[in-house]
């Protein structure tokens, strides 16, 4: 599910099924020489948020991507939206990223981190693999938490 | 009865003439509208073709990707990749549609080692028998769609999902 307004209409009528949240964090940098990385690894996160959507569509509700620009405090950040979420319907969230200063924070939430992969001067038959890849790696981390 | 036309009939017919002349122009675009739909011309589906080649397809199924070049959704105009399970039920070319009929999630043959002759739903457990019959008990509330199937110069191209026509 996107967080748009006819597939939440479909979650509030299958919230027992649709119970999971998955939230993009983005580092939005400003100094020049870093800003194509950033897009690139922005542009690699939400294909890959996309990627997920499409596969655990009756599962999974992809939140709108939280940005943030270098100087904000990661650490405040992702406490304030943790406690804000904790009140939502989802029972499960996590929290997707390709920004390693996630992985040292300890929230309530999983932090899924993964490396940037450049995936825009690739043909979409190998984008399209390296996403299953991707994917394929996510999905236990997935599951156990669902089983749980 | 004189064969002289009078004023009367004259005026008679003009005016008829003239009324029929406009309804007509009022109703003919709107006949044309109505059957519009009948005279339409049945643009033979839009098959688009796969790198599956017809003959390798087995009775086991696989999973073949394939991209529709510039769908257009309004102005917006993308590509759209797409996933069959194809396989072979006798002579015939079967493709399913991927999207689990619960809440569409993309389910996988064999997704799940318990049952591996099925498809399975990793969202919420669903499961499909190999022609797309959805397993009673789990949640699914119908079979998998099935897409149009053409075969040409030995290649597996596939059009429009409809309703399973297996089951």
């Amino acid at each position: 599910m996107n967080w748009n307004a006819s597939d939440m209409n479909l979650f509030l009528q299958q919230k027992e099924y649709i119970d999971t949240l998955v939230v993009p964090l983005i580092k939005v940098e400003t100094v020049e020489e870093r800003m194509k990385a950033s897009a690139s690894s922005t542009d690699f996160l939400m294909n890959l948020v996309d990627y997920i959507e499409l596969q655990f569509k009756g599962r999974i509700m992809v939140a709108p991507p939280f940005a943030y620009t270098p100087s904000m405090d990661v650490h405040q950040f992702g406490e304030v939206i943790s406690t804000d979420l904790t009140k939502s319907p989802f029972k499960h969230i996590f929290f997707i990223t390709t920004d390693s200063a996630w992985t040292s924070i300890d929230i309530q939430e999983k932090v899924l981190w993964l490396p940037s992969i450049p995936i825009e001067n690739m043909d979409d038959r190998l984008k399209q693999s390296i996403l299953e890849d991707q994917l394929k790696q996510l999905l236990p981390r997935f599951t156990e938490e669902w089983i749980k | 009865m004189s064969s002289k036309v009078s004023r009367r009939q004259f005026l008679n017919y003009t005016l008829m003439g003239v009324g029929g002349f406009m309804v007509s122009a009022a109703a003919m675009p709107m006949i044309r509208f109505a059957i519009d739909p009948v005279l339409a011309s049945a643009d033979g589906g839009d098959f688009v073709p796969t790198d599956q080649k017809a003959d390798d397809v087995t009775e086991t199924p696989v999973r073949v990707d394939f991209t529709i070049k510039d769908r257009k959704d309004a102005w917006y105009k993308s590509d759209v990749s797409n996933t069959a399970w194809v396989y072979k039920d006798g002579d015939k070319i079967i493709a399913l549609s991927p999207v689990c009929k619960h809440l569409g999630c993309t389910v996988n043959w064999a997704g799940d080692d318990t049952h591996p002759n099925e498809y399975f739903c990793p969202c919420h457990g669903g499961r499909y028998e190999k022609n797309g019959k959805n397993v009673p008990g789990t949640p699914p509330t119908g079979p998998l769609d099935q897409y149009e199937v053409e075969v040409v110069d030995g290649l597996v191209h596939l059009g429009k999902t409809m309703p399973n026509t297996l089951v």
